[in-house]
């Protein structure tokens, strides 16, 4: 028989961290190395419960461990964040196309994130700052919903310290302690100045997030085949062959997760 | 290459072999065409040149329920025989789907490969079946191993494939050279079997091919139309050839990881929910509309195949008595109404 591409395999969960009263990191160690590249997607099975797919939040240079960054949002991610250390998943992939980082090359990068979109975009961060010399600028537009629900709230101020580096955060709702934006993630746009005819946008959020994202990209300029966007499906199967992630003529399994806008523009309802 | 075969050798031949192959014939079963295994007391019930079989010949390589976290296949050497040039072309579809691109679908490939397909010419087409409209023909011309077209009270036999041919090598013996008034005889058969579909389908011929106005209409209040007698219950993508769609689902059952694969619907509510309940079909007829779309727009632009061949059997097993054809005559007719 040719290998069989939904078997999983084993991963233990070494370490979790809460991120916020709602996403975890799950730190996993795969009984096989997982070679991915930055914004592919794994398939994680919960053994009996059911499997959904994430991309790993890590950079794809840490091999010996991926990580993946996990809201509670229903079943399966309601059982995954009940799991404990020591506990085995599966794993299946990686699956699908990341980010051309050749694109980006000689580039400013903008990434515009919300919520736990920011779990592909930390990956790509990681990424791109491991090969710093080879972009322009960097510049990471974040939003959460209030500052609790910051993710990586440990990481930013090692990253505030990064050359070629520019971070700009927003919340939805300040709190007391607040001293950055307060509003939606796109009012970030505003603050920003980019060299449009040399950059890249990518994006990563909730849909509403993506739609207003991306127009507002539009508006300020930027051409539909410099945005670049991390669609999110309804996946089954991850290998281009149950049908669930149509985007039109599209299998974003297999196609995407990341699109070009321009590929996608004119396909309706590409929002929802 | 093509060979005269007496309909008597062959059903000798098949009824040597039925015990070392599963062979499906197509026979009537409750006043249908169904595939039932083929023993040698059966075997001279065998239809081979009327239409289709109720079943889709998908059933054989993409089981309904099957555990695809298994190490092996069950898969034993079968035959399929009578199998109809609508089923040849969605099996490419399905094909395309499972065997191409990066991954193989281990379990198809496995019984695809244990399969040798038999087709037949259609001399008789059901009221439903509409493959001509969509420029296919109710005969087989490509995708087979071997194909058996019945002339009087013998077969035109037709080699497709390197497997047919040496399928066949056993019964050398049996096979006689083809007449030109032979293979006359099946041409004209052929044709007055396109005009018999043609015939059938007057009243649903459009001015624009189907998929044009699929494709145009996208945006016609007829969908909604359409759906309103749709009880969702995925009847159409099950009976449907080249309809693959399906979902992996854990259990709980031994083994380290086991899931099993059933056939899906994109007729269901929740077949394109994500996280949180946001559904990018959550109305009837956008489920409705999108089945439309992969057969006539989508899967055509991927692969250069049609995806609906015309079977009509999901016209025969509406629960809401929609017919394809009358929904796209309808789309064409009400071209420009928004
Ligand atoms: C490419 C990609 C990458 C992603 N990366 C991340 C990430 O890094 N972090 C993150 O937090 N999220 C990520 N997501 C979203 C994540 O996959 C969903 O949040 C998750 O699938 C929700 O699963 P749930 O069961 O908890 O949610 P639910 O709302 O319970 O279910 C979500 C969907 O799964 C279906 N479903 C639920 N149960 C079953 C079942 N038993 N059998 C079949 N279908 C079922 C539902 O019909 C629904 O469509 C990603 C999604 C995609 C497509
Ligand atoms: S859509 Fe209907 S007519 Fe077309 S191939 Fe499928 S079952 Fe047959
Ligand atoms: S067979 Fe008819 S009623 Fe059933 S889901 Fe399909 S269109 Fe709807
Ligand atoms: S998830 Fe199955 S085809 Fe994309």
């Amino acid at each position: 028989m040719v290998e069989n591409p939904y078997l999983p395999i084993e991963a233990k969960v070494e370490k979790i961290i809460d991120e916020t009263s709602n996403i975890k990191t799950f730190v996993l160690k795969s009984s096989k190395k997982i070679k991915f590249e930055t914004g592919q997607f794994v398939q994680l099975t919960i053994p009996g419960s059911g499997e959904a797919p994430f991309t790993p939040s890590s950079s794809p240079s840490q091999t010996e461990k991926i990580e993946l960054t996990v809201m509670n949002v229903g079943l399966l991610t309601g059982k995954l964040h009940e799991m404990r250390e020591g506990e085995v998943v599966g794993i299946r992939g990686p699956y699908g196309r990341g980010y051309p980082l050749d694109d980006f090359y000689k580039k400013e990068v903008l990434i515009l994130g919300g919520g736990v979109g920011m779990a592909p975009l930390r990956s790509l961060l990681l990424t791109l700052l491991e090969n710093v010399d080879k972009f322009r600028r960097i510049v990471l537009c974040y939003g959460a919903k209030t500052p609790e629900d910051i993710v990586y709230k440990g990481a930013f101020p090692e990253w505030q310290k990064k050359k070629k580096l520019e971070i700009l955060r927003s919340v939805d709702k300040a709190a007391p302690g607040w001293n950055e934006t307060e509003g939606l993630v796109t009012v970030l746009l505003d603050k920003i100045e980019m060299d449009l005819k040399n950059s890249a946008a990518v994006v990563c959020g909730p849909p509403i997030m993506m739609k207003f994202g991306t127009l507002k990209l539009l508006d300020l300029g930027y051409q539909p085949e410099n945005i670049y966007l991390s669609m999110e499906k309804n996946m089954s199967c991850g290998l281009g062959k149950c049908g669930h992630c149509g985007l039109g003529k599209y299998f974003v399994c297999k196609d995407g997760p990341v699109f070009k806008y321009d590929l996608i523009k004119d396909i309706p309802d590409i929002w929802l | 290459m093509k060979f005269l075969l007496n309909r008597a050798n062959w059903e000798n031949f098949l009824g040597q072999i039925s015990k070392t192959y599963l062979i499906y014939a197509p026979q009537e079963f409750y006043g249908e065409l169904a595939y039932q295994l083929l023993a040698p007391e059966n075997v001279s019930k065998t239809i081979y040149n009327t239409y289709r079989a109720v079943q889709p010949l998908k059933t054989f390589f993409s089981l309904p329920q099957e555990r695809v976290t298994e190490e092996t296949t069950q898969a034993g050497k079968t035959i399929v025989l009578g199998v109809k040039n609508c089923d040849l072309k969605a099996i490419s579809v399905m094909d395309k789907i499972f065997l191409e691109g990066e991954f193989v679908d281990p379990f198809y490939k496995e019984r695809r490969d244990k399969t040798l397909i038999v087709s037949s010419d259609c001399y008789q087409p059901k009221d439903t079946c509409f493959c001509a409209l969509l420029d296919n023909n109710p005969f087989p011309e490509a995708g087979f191993d071997l194909n058996l077209s019945q002339i009087d009270s013998v077969f035109l036999l037709e080699v497709g494939s390197p497997k047919g041919e040496s399928f066949i090598a056993p019964i050398k013996e049996d096979l006689q050279d083809v007449t030109s008034d032979l293979i006359q005889k099946r041409e004209k058969k052929r044709k007055e079997a396109t005009e018999r579909v043609l015939e059938v389908n007057r009243e649903f011929r459009t001015e624009r091919p189907f998929p044009s106005v699929v494709k145009d209409e996208y945006a016609s209040p007829e969908w909604e139309e359409a759906a309103r007698t749709c009880v969702e219950c995925g009847a159409c993508t099950n009976i449907c050839p080249s309809c693959y769609c399906f979902l992996l689902v854990d259990t709980k059952d031994e083994g380290k990881f086991p899931k099993v694969k059933f056939w899906d619907s994109c007729q269901h509510t929740g077949f394109a929910r994500v996280a949180a309940g946001v559904n990018p079909r959550a109305k009837l007829y956008e489920r409705l509309r999108n089945r439309y779309l992969c057969k006539y727009e989508y899967r055509p632009e991927n692969f250069g195949i049609v995806a609906c061949t015309g079977c009509g059997r999901c016209v025969e097993a509406c629960q809401g008595k929609i017919d394809k054809r009358e929904v796209i005559k309808k789309l064409e007719e009400r071209s420009g109404e928004t």
